[in-house]
Parts: C-alpha cells; structure tokens; sequence
C-alpha cells in the first residue's frame, strides 16, 4: 500500500505541473467565468441556461483532462525509463498501474473540485439560489468526478496496449458513445420498427460498454418540480457501479500489463 | 563464496517483420561471483541491457534459466536488497534530491531522513539537497542515482553505464565509490563501454557480442600474453642474427638492437647473452596486453565467424 | 508474468454483476427520472435526437434558436419559424414556451388571404400540443394549451376539451382562473351537471383562497365564478334544465306542464344555395330563421374521399406525429355563415390561395353544419344546453355528434393518466344541423362543360328569395321566447 501511494502522490505532483492539463483547466475556469453572461442571449429562462451550459463545459473540460492526463502516464514512464527504477524495487507491476491510476483520479478530482467551487461560487453570485440547490449542483459535480474517473480508467487500460495517439481516440470514441447508450437503447427499445435481434444486441451492447450517461442526472435540476423516489439508491448504484466497472478496466490492464515488454 | 548471478542458457527472442525472429540474448551462460566487480562488456546492440533487464525481471526471457542472489529471476524477495542504476536514468523534475530519496526509499518501506542525508552526503550531494532535479547537472544526477541505488543498502548492484557522459573528475568520484562498494562486500555489475575504466576497477569480465557471450573470465587472465621490448646498444650482427631464431621480432641497425619478445619468453637469457657480447641494455619495457585489444580482437573475430557461418 | 487464474474469475464474476446492476436498475431508473427527452415521442427514430444529448449545450442552443424564432415572427416569415419550433422541442422538451407558441402559431397562422385558417395544420398542432403534454407531464400548460386548442380552435369535439382540462386541472400549478374554463368545456359537451358541481367547488376553493390571501387576485376569482355560477343557476332555470333534471322536477314533471324558453324546439329552417360564380369562388346564401344576431353555420368544402373525414370536420386527433407539411394535394376549406336578419350570403374567393386549395381531386362535398351546444347564451337560452330547443325540420342529425366523454383507464408509476377509453353519456343526444352537397371539380374550377354555364348546387328546400334582395323575404316563425307570440 505504501509503494502505491508514493507512486500516487509523485503522480499528482508531476500532474498539476504539466502545462497542458493546466491550459485546459484554465479555459475551463475561463469558459465558466463567462457563462453568466451569455444567459441574456437566451429565451429559456437565466437560471436553466445557466446551470445546463455549466454543467457542459464542467463536464466536457473533465473528460478532456481525463484523457490526456492518462493517456500518457504509462508510455512516458516507459519512454523515460523512470519505471526501470521503480520495478527494479519490491514493488509489482501491478501496484504500479494502481499507483499511476489513483494519482490520475487524486489529479482529477483536484481539478474538477477547482471548476465545481468557481461554479457554484459564480452561481451563488449572479443567481442567489437557496442552499438546496447548491447542494444539487455539488451533488452532480460529485457524479461528474465519479464519471471521469471510470473515464480515466478507460483509457489507462487500452494505455496498457496502444500508443498515446490512438489510446486519445479510442477513449473520447468510447466516452461519446457511452454518453449516447441510455438514449440509443432508449429508441430501439421503444422503435416499433425494430426486431427482436437487434433489441437484444442493443441490451447486450449497453450492458457491457462502459456508460458515462447513467452520471448526468442535471435535468430535473434545470427542469424542477419532478418528485423522484428512491433518489439515494440511485446514487450508491452508479458510484457502485462506477467501481465494479473501475476494477474491471485496471484488473484487464494489470493482465495485459504483467505480459507487456517494457 | 557463492554465485550473485548465474545464468544457464538465457534466452531472448524479439520476432520482427521484416528480419523474422532475433535472438537478442542467445543461450547465454554467465556467471558473476559475490563480492566482487563484474565487467560486462559488447558493442551497441550486442544485449547488454536486454540481459540486464532480465536480471532484474523487468522483461521475460523466453527460454533458459536465470539466478540472482540464489533466487529465481523476478522474484521480489530478491528486489529488496539489489539495486539498479539505469543508464541515462530520468528522475521525476518537480523533485528535490531529498524528495527523490524519500520516493524511493518509501517504495522499500524506508523513511529515514538520517540515512537519506547520509546518502546525499556520501554522493556529495549534501548541498544540493533542496534543488530540484531539474536543476542538476548530469553528473549530480548520476550521483542522485547512485544515492537512490544505495537506499536498500544492497548487495548487489547493476551499473549500465554509470560514468556515461561525464566529467574526468566526476569519472573518478564514481570510481572511487564503487570500489569503496567492494570493499564494504558488495557485488557489482556494471555494463559499461568506458573500457578503460572497466580495465582499472573490475575483477572479472565478460564480452557479449550479438547476444552470445565470447570471452568471460577473470581480466588478468584474458590480459594474459603480452610481451616485452628490450633495446641494447654495442652488439654486432652475429649477436643480433642469432637472436632472431627466439620467436622475437628482431630490429637492427648501427649497433642498435631492438628485441620485441613474448613476455613468457627467455628474457633474463637475452640480457645475459647481450652482456656477455659485451653489448648494453639501454631498456627493458614490459608491454602489457589491453582489454582494448581484446575486446577489438574478439568482436573481430566472432565477426568473422559470424560472416563465415553466414557464407 | 504468470497470472493468477483466479483474477480471471474475479473479473467474469464482476463483469457480470455491473451487467446486472446497470441493466437491472440504474437504465430503467436513469431513462425515467433523468432523461432529458422521452425518445420515443413518435414511432420513427430520431437521429438528431440521440446526436444531440451529446451536448450538455442543448439547452442554451434552443434558447438561442427560440430567440431567432422571434425575428422570423416578426418579419411574418411563418414558414421559416416551423422547423425552429421542432429543432427547440427536440433540443429542450422542457422549454414548454416553444410548445405552446409552436401550437399557436401552427393552429392559427396559417391562413389565406381572406384570413381563413389553413386546418390542415390542426392535426399536426394538436401533436405538438400532446408531445409537449408527455414531455412536461408534471406542469398543467401543455394539458391546458392542448385542451384550448380544441375548445377554441377547433370548436367541436368537446369531450376531448374537457379530458384535457381535467388533466390540466389535476396540476397543482394551475393558475385558478384557467380551471374555470372546464366549467363552460362542460357546458359544451352537455355535461351540465359536472360543471355546476365545478362551479360550485370553485366557489368554495376561492372563498377559501380569499380567507387565507385578501389579495386582489383572490377577490376576482371569487367575484368571477359567484357571478358566473348565480347567471348560470338562473339559465338552468329558464331553459328549464332544473327541471328535467332535478329529482324533484322529474317526479312533478315540471318540464311537461310548466312555461320555459326552450319550449317548443324551434324549427331553423335551414336552407342553403353554392354558386360558383368563377374558378374557386363560391357565394353560400341560404336561410337560418333564427333573428337575434350571433349564429354562425360552419360550412365546409373538402375532398370527397379526405383521409380521415368525419361530417363537417376531420379527425383532428389522427396523429401523434408532428408534421411540418400539410398535405398539399388535399383541399379543405371551412368558414363560417354568419346570419343577420334571418338569412346568410358570403362569397369565398379561395382562388387567391392554389397552394391551399390545389382542387385536384375529382370530387368534393360541401357540408354546412350547425351544433347548439356552441351557440352564444342568449341563443342557448332559447336552443337549450344539449339543443332541447332546436330542431331543423330537414335536417336535424343525431348520428353526427355522439355525446360521449373520456374515462381515464390506464396511469403511469407517477399516477398520471396514460390511456383513456371514450364513453357514452348516458340519455344525452346531442343533435345539430348537417346536411351536405357534392360538387366536382369541374365545376368549381369551371372547366370543361362549366366554363359557360354557372354552376349551382342547393339543399332541396331552397327557395330564391322573392324579391331578390336577402332582407326581403322573411320567413314568419314564432319568436325564441315562448308565448310572446299569444
């Protein structure tokens, strides 16, 4: 546990340093900043523009950092040797990949709860919402890091076994069509159209796909008024399902990274 | 004492497109003594690191054995108390001399700040503790690898290139030091192409070439069959004909003899024979064969075998 | 290198358990409370649909389309906003605004140059009107919006209104004066005792309101339905609805014996002449012997074989499918005959409009249609709530309008009606005037045979007036008040 650790924090030190992750984060922040302005240009009324195009860029701004912040993490240890010096200690490969993974998810969460404070901070500001519903948009900011963190995931698995540029789009292909599988089976489902076959391959396919969509529940907090029971197991549920999704991708990383040369 | 290092047949094979499948390590048969200073020499891509890394269980041999300190290779019993210095190693920039020790003494369990300062100042580092990296030369990045190397106090340590790029004077520290590692019972193992310093410091060696291993041995044997020039002045032709039947090659001219002898050859009879023909030794200079040498003649000569099993 | 055999189990068992528990629950859940848009709001996929939930930005983007939506209004460039209203309510289901301007706009703008609407369009506003019902199931608008357009637009059907101000009825944030309106919703579908127990329950909700908000607001309401239900008790009276209705008056048979102003049913004499006096134009004159002012007989001139045509109107619900395109090979026309001193003659010019009335089929009907229950009150007064008063010796129609009303059968897990089945309402007919004439497309377009001779079409009983102007000739019947005329 210690050697993951330290290999977790070296992680976040190296992460918060590294240039690009931190122009992202700024155009983030910047994007934010900005949105309580645009609210004008709008017929839907300030508040469900507002949240809705925060929660966008919130979210479009994590997966980005997600990614690029994995999907160079193993390689450039290779390329750079540094992992020769680390495995020639008492320390297995597999705690490597779960050291590297939790520095990523430490770095991440870092960043998000950094845009998630200057969100609710400008939403307090321009907006003066009573505490409930600051507590809703912490509540997604939460699922949001939940979300980037099986994104991250994602892409230090296929780290294990594919170069950097074509790990960058298998994993933004991956998370937008995790993000189109509740509505996709959704239409198939409810298409009269549809057969029998390809309903079942659409159940088979959104059971096994990772499923970034079951994270974004900000529509009844532009869209109130909607009494939703049962809201609490929902939330353990996709956090639950967040890490048996989360050991599957690093167990198949740790896997394919036991046989890989270095 | 017993073996650090064994190796029975270790082999790695790399399959390639366009060349098919390489034998990068081939059957290789090594040994390497506890205590003492192992050289492991070759040419660039002769599989020097790829053996290294085998060693160290950080790539798989395909075939073949290998022991380190009495273990099978890869096991993390062994990791504990062998080290490994990589050639041209990286080190995370944002962190300080210290805090390199600290990461990596933490992946052993180790957090001393006593010895991580006794390290620092073993390497001469002491001063420089609180850079960052980014701010160390290359020699003083060495040396914070070395420190790093020293952390689990070792009993063995693989070396790639520990001098590569370095000053003269930062040549000598590092020398100094790994001759201080034998002294404290240490093995070490060191792959380097600085032949002068292997000739200097190791007791044993070995030569990989295109992943076989040609010549192993202690250094003083390999080096054995130098030879040995003796000039003498005041001897006439007849003397100098009579010396040329002694496997010598023989030079004279004006009075001047000039003998170039194997050094197992009748040396005390030729100066005693120049004396008795009333002759003067000007110069007896023993020349000594160089690793140099050896190392260009073996990795000629597999060449050649090499080209003629080819043919 | 060699792996432990049993991290491969580890990992089959939880592949298996996240397939069940997202499969199982988090999908069903996530689909129900959190989707952004039901997508299966018609049967035909929608592509666009399912690209769109990509952006977290759909929202804000159907803002700002809505906002150049309005530019579009504003320069009178109707056509350019329709696809605008479907991108909005693809993009943003909740932006309930579009919904109910897409419905106006669709249901009413589309007119000729006589400003007669375009009804081909009411079928595909009346789908916007429920998909924007289904998509803000929690909110009464959409349910009220909806139900307008069948009161007000549509002016028929009237059980269909009613459904859908009860629905809008059962929303809390109903605002209180817009569930008045089921009150008269009711009158219109006959169902008069429903709507004097509305009244009465919205009576006792505003005396309520009043106690607990002296506000303004809360004194109108109360002042509102005091007086509308005081008017209306006094109506019953008259038209003698209390007494065929009330225990009381059936037992002493007060309607037989007793002087209201819906005895004798009137007869309306309706008579009716089309003249196509050149291509698409049309004057409609007749009689309706009715002479306070305030009747208006619905004519209507379509294609003999429309899909989905029922006497004098269309199936206006026949779809759930929003479409942006009429049927522009089909022609349907309605207007209404206003009578003044007894008689009705207006001229339909519908040649300025091809694009709406194309002619292209071979045969047309003209219906002229004439319903009680949509009379102004001081006609009612006299025609009675369900047309107790009226009658047409010729052509009264029972058939044409079933008295019926909606029974919801089917709810949802949030106990909102999903299904409803249509009911008779029990000894309630609901008669009215109908009667219809073919024409062919000859003779509107004036081809053929009929580009010298005038065509003329006319109901049976039709007589020229005498003296050839409408005023003249007045056809004597007793007035609307029983026993004025002893």
């Amino acid at each position: 546990m210690g050697a993951i650790l330290s290999i977790a924090s070296t992680t976040v030190g190296e992460a918060i340093r590294r240039r690009v992750l931190l122009i992202i984060l700024m155009i983030g922040v910047l994007l934010l900043s900005i949105i309580p302005s645009l609210g004008v240009l709008s017929a839907r009324s300030e508040t469900s523009t507002m949240i809705g195009t925060m929660f966008a860029v919130l979210r479009g701004t994590s997966a980005l950092i997600a990614i690029v912040l994995t999907v160079y993490m193993i390689p450039n240890e290779i390329e750079r040797r540094t992992i020769y010096t680390i495995l020639s200690k008492p320390v297995q490969r597999w705690q490597f990949l779960i050291g590297k993974y939790m520095g990523a998810v430490f770095s991440l969460g870092l960043m998000i709860l950094l845009m998630s404070i200057v969100m609710i901070i400008l939403f307090q500001i321009f907006q003066r919402p009573e505490p409930g519903k600051l507590l809703e948009l912490a509540r997604q900011s939460v699922l949001y890091f939940i979300e980037m963190c099986l994104l991250a995931a994602v892409a230090i698995f296929f780290s294990t076994f594919v170069t950097p540029l074509v790990n960058f789009f298998l994993s933004i292909g991956m998370w937008l069509v995790g993000t189109v599988l509740n509505p996709l089976y959704d239409s198939i489902q409810s298409n009269q159209g549809a057969s029998p076959a390809m309903q079942m391959v659409a159940k088979f396919v959104t059971s096994i796909l990772p499923n970034f969509a079951n994270y974004d529940v900000k529509n009844p907090i532009i869209n109130p008024g909607q009494q939703i029971q049962n809201e609490t197991t929902y939330y353990l549920g996709t956090a639950g399902y967040g890490i048996l999704y989360i050991s599957i991708l690093i167990i198949a990383g740790i896997i394919i990274f036991d046989r890989r040369e270095v | 004492m017993g073996a650090a290092i064994e190796t029975r047949k270790l082999t790695k094979t790399y399959k390639s497109r366009a060349l098919g499948k390489i034998n990068v390590v081939d059957h290789l048969d090594l040994e390497v003594e506890e205590g003492e200073i192992f050289g492991f020499l070759g040419p660039n891509g002769a599989g020097k690191t790829t053996t290294i890394k085998m060693l160290l269980g950080i790539i798989y041999p395909t075939s073949g054995e290998g022991y380190v300190l009495g273990k099978e290779i890869g096991d993390m019993d062994v990791h504990k108390i062998i080290s490994y210095l990589p050639e041209r190693p990286y080190y995370y920039e944002h962190m300080t001399g210290m805090e390199i020790l600290k990461f990596y003494g933490s992946l052993f369990g180790i957090n001393d700040r006593e010895k991580f300062q006794a390290l620092l100042e073993k390497v001469n580092l002491a001063a420089d503790a609180s850079k960052t990296i980014s701010q160390y030369s290359k020699g003083m990045q060495q040396r914070i690898g070395l420190a790093q190397s020293l952390l689990n106090d070792p009993k063995l340590l693989f070396l790639d290139e520990p001098t590569g790029g370095l000053d003269p004077i930062a040549h000598t520290e590092i020398r100094d030091l790994i001759l201080q590692f034998r002294d404290e019972g240490r093995t070490v193992f060191i792959s380097s192409h600085e032949l002068s310093e292997v000739e200097r410091i190791c007791d044993r060696v070995a030569i990989i070439n295109k992943g076989i291993i040609e010549r192993q041995g202690r250094l003083d044997d390999l080096l054995r069959g130098g030879r040995i020039e003796i000039i003498a002045d005041g001897v006439n032709q007849a003397f100098s004909d009579s010396v040329r039947g002694l496997d010598a090659t023989v030079s004279f001219h004006g009075g001047r003899l000039i003998v170039d002898m194997p050094e197992e050859g009748d040396v005390n009879g030729l100066i005693d024979g120049v004396r008795t023909a009333k002759g003067n030794v000007v110069s007896v200079i023993p020349r000594r064969r160089r690793l140099e040498d050896l190392f260009i003649e073996t990795v000629s000569s597999a060449k050649g075998k090499h080209d003629g099993e080819a043919a | 290198m060699r792996t432990n055999k049993s991290l491969y189990v580890v990992l089959a068992v939880i592949v298996l358990a996240q397939g069940v528990l997202h499969g199982g629950f988090l999908q069903k859940f996530w689909g129900k409370n959190y989707s952004p848009g039901k997508s299966g709001v018609s049967a035909e996929l929608s592509p666009d649909q399912i690209i769109l939930q990509l952006f977290g930005f759909r929202e804000f983007l159907a803002g700002i389309l809505w906002v150049r939506a309005d530019g579009f209004f504003d320069q009178g460039n109707y056509d350019a906003v329709l696809p605008i209203i479907r991108l909005c309510t693809i993009l943003d289901p909740k932006q309930i605004d579009v919904y109910a301007t897409g419905m106006w706009h669709i249901g009413y703008n589309f007119t000729d140059e006589d400003q007669r609407s375009d009804r081909r369009y009411v079928p595909s506003a009346l789908a916007l009107g429920k998909e924007g019902a289904r998509q803000n199931p929690n909110t009464y608008e959409m349910f009220f919006e909806t139900g307008w357009m069948w009161y007000h637009k549509i002016d028929d059907d009237y059980h269909q209104a009613v459904r859908w101000f009860q629905e809008a009825g059962k929303r809390q944030d109903i605002l209180p004066a817009r569930r008045n309106l089921l009150t008269q919703a009711y009158f219109r579908n006959g169902q008069v005792s429903e709507a004097l127990d509305l009244y009465y329950n919205l009576l006792e909700a505003a005396e309520k309101r009043l106690k607990e908000d002296g506000q303004f607001g809360a004194h109108q309401q109360y002042a509102t339905v005091e007086n509308n239900l005081d008017t209306t008790l006094v109506r019953m009276v008259q038209r003698g609805w209390i007494a065929q209705h009330s225990p009381e008056g059936r037992a002493q048979n007060w309607y037989a014996t007793g002087s209201y102003d819906t005895k004798p049913p009137f007869d309306v004499g309706f008579s009716a002449k089309a003249t196509v006096l050149s291509d698409r134009v049309i004057r409609f004159e007749g009689t309706w012997n009715v002479l306070p002012i305030g009747t208006r007989v619905r004519v209507v001139l379509r294609d003999a074989d429309y899909p989905r045509a029922k006497r004098a109107e269309l199936d206006w619900d026949m779809t759930d499918s929003v479409s942006l395109d009429p049927p522009r090979n089909l022609t349907y026309m309605q207007d209404q005959l206003f009578v003044r001193n007894r008689r009705f003659n207006r001229k339909v010019d519908m040649s300025k409009d091809p694009t709406m009335y194309p002619f292209l089929a071979k045969k047309y009907i003209i219906e002229f249609y004439y319903n009680p229950r949509s009379a102004p009150p001081h006609i009612q007064d006299k025609f009675g709530y369900s047309g107790e008063g009226f009658t047409d010796s010729k052509f009264r129609n029972l058939e044409a309008r079933p008295s019926v009303k909606f029974v919801p059968v089917g709810k949802d897990e949030k106990g909102n009606t999903t299904e409803w089945k249509l009911e008779p309402l029990t000894g309630l007919q609901q008669p009215v005037m109908y009667t219809s004439l073919e024409i062919d497309q000859d003779m509107v377009r004036r081809k053929g045979e009929w580009v010298d001779k005038t065509p003329v079409i006319k109901t049976a009983n039709y007589r020229e007036p005498a003296q050839g102007k409408e005023k003249e000739d007045i056809i004597m019947v007793p007035t609307l008040r029983a026993g004025a005329n002893n």
